[in-house]
């Protein structure tokens, strides 16, 4: 738990944690505030689908800061070096990393939820749809498995301007995945496809249909793979 | 030369034998072995690229060997009990991430080994940078970032420091501030283990010498016993190790 303690004072530390933060909060509201007066059965959700970027960032930022260096002029340093000394088994350190990232990406995710329907039910008064248990989890476990995501991504590649480009970008201007669907209906089951199924109930022309359950399961999946893999990786290679 | 009393409670034996580590199909440490005890400054000399980080980084759990042994008291660092309070090791640069405040670094390592917040202003002023510890790291000039570096090796109070390079960067009165503060663990009965490639910096430093050349060891003894008939520590280093390129 001194791990966990430790990597909790990391993240606290950092402002591009806070930046993170920051934009976990403002993106789905204000999508939220933009779409007001436009009712719709997935109204909340999908400004909370999009909202995703302050957890993806949080996850870059949590493995990509160790593995920045110092300039050459600095000493050319890394904070890997340090943390790694300071706990030395790489499964521990890799756990407690990402137990951090969990303890903060699970509240982000409640209070953006909040607020978000806070504002839906706010503009739409009753013709905004009826809070629901199942979905509203849905949606904290989707962004606390996307910060996940996000984080075995960046400790395979160990650096975070090509995950968070591709992750930000994916969520944001250009939806990858979800044009790949209009190539192949396998494109549906990439875990941010399936994931946004325990919340969203249509996404786009819908060539297939994920239950929630199972869109549950299929993410549960891909963060499960990442994360073994990454931690494969990482406990071989030189630090 | 500066000779030790040994003292025996507080352990902290390096003991490397056999290290034997390939990179792209050149083999860089071509089975390294030696000890360092405690009670003594050892100086782990080469030039660069022989082999002195890569030793070090093994010895500390982050390279993996291909085959050897670098244990501390026994056993590799990943198997230590408490390794802060075991081992301090200083490497390249401050070890911190530069959007944090020293403090802040200090804080999390202070943290996880489960060291009381006391230490954090002690290991500050020992080294100096009470009044830089609510400055962000990236704003430290090299000197301050390796007094960063060394204060965070000294959190746990170890009985081992490991220091790679750690006189590069450093103008003189921080070169003489290291000088002294090595002498001074050794002289309490802790080991020191420091890699360097400047050597009339360190005759005047260490009781014992390794010297490394290409991935092997050419020699190891007492100062006196590798300085043996040159004129000097330097003049031995460069007989030890002619040809490497330099």
């Amino acid at each position: 738990m001194r791990a966990v303690r430790a990597e909790l004072a990391k993240l606290g530390t950092l402002p591009s944690v806070w930046l993170a933060a920051a934009l976990a909060l403002v993106v789905p509201t204000g999508i939220a505030l933009l779409n007001r007066g436009v009712p719709g059965p997935d109204r909340g959700y999908q400004e909370l689908a999009f909202g995703v970027m302050g957890v993806i960032v949080l996850g870059v930022v949590a493995v990509s800061s160790e593995y920045l260096t110092e300039g050459a002029d600095a000493g050319g340093g890394r904070q890997l070096t340090t943390s790694l000394t300071a706990v030395p088994s790489r499964v521990r350190f890799l756990a407690a990393k990402a137990g951090a990232v969990v303890l903060v990406a699970v509240p982000l995710a409640f209070a953006a939820t909040a607020a978000t329907m806070a504002i839906v039910h706010v503009t739409l008064a009753e013709r905004a749809a009826a809070l629901d248990a199942g979905r509203l989890a849905g949606v904290v476990c989707y962004w606390t498995y996307t910060a996940l995501l996000a984080f075995a991504i960046t400790v395979l590649l160990r650096h975070g301007v090509v995950p968070l480009t591709v992750l930000l970008v994916n969520t944001s201007v250009v939806s990858v995945t979800f044009l790949l669907t209009k190539f192949t209906p396998l494109a549906y089951y990439f875990p941010d496809m399936a994931g946004m199924r325990m919340f969203v109930g249509r996404i786009g022309d819908d060539g297939v249909v994920i239950p929630p359950l199972l869109g549950l399961l299929v993410m549960s999946a891909w963060v499960a793979g990442l994360l073994v893999l990454a931690a494969a990786v990482f406990t071989r290679r030189d630090a | 030369m500066c000779s030790s009393r040994p003292v025996a409670s507080l352990g902290g034996v390096i003991t490397i034998d056999g290290l034997v580590k390939r990179r792209g199909g050149k083999e860089i440490l071509a089975g390294v072995g030696f000890e360092a005890r405690p009670g003594r400054v050892t100086g782990f000399l080469g030039p660069n690229g022989a082999g002195k980080s890569s030793t070090l980084r093994i010895l500390l759990g982050l390279d993996r060997a291909h085959s050897g042994t670098a244990l501390v008291d026994g056993v590799p660092y990943g198997r230590l009990a408490d390794p802060v309070r075991t081992v301090g090791a200083v490497l390249d640069g401050s070890g911190a991430h530069r959007s944090r405040t020293g403090r802040a670094h200090l804080r999390w390592v202070a943290r996880s080994a489960g060291l009381p917040p006391s230490r954090i202003d002690e290991v500050l002023a020992l080294v100096g940078l009470t009044d830089a510890a609510g400055r962000r790291v990236g704003r430290y000039s090299l000197g301050m970032g390796r007094r960063l570096a060394l204060a965070t090796a000294l959190l746990g109070d170890p009985s081992v420091l490991i220091l790679d390079e750690p006189l590069n960067g450093l103008d003189p009165e921080g070169i003489r501030f290291v000088r002294t503060f090595l002498r001074e663990r050794a002289r309490s009965g802790r080991t020191v283990l420091l890699s360097s490639h400047l050597m009339g910096e360190l005759a005047e430093t260490v009781d014992d010498v390794v010297v490394i050349d290409h991935g092997r060891i050419v020699a190891r003894g007492t100062l006196a016993e590798v300085t043996g008939t040159h004129r000097n520590l330097e003049d031995a280093f460069f007989a030890l190790t002619s040809g490497s390129g330099r």
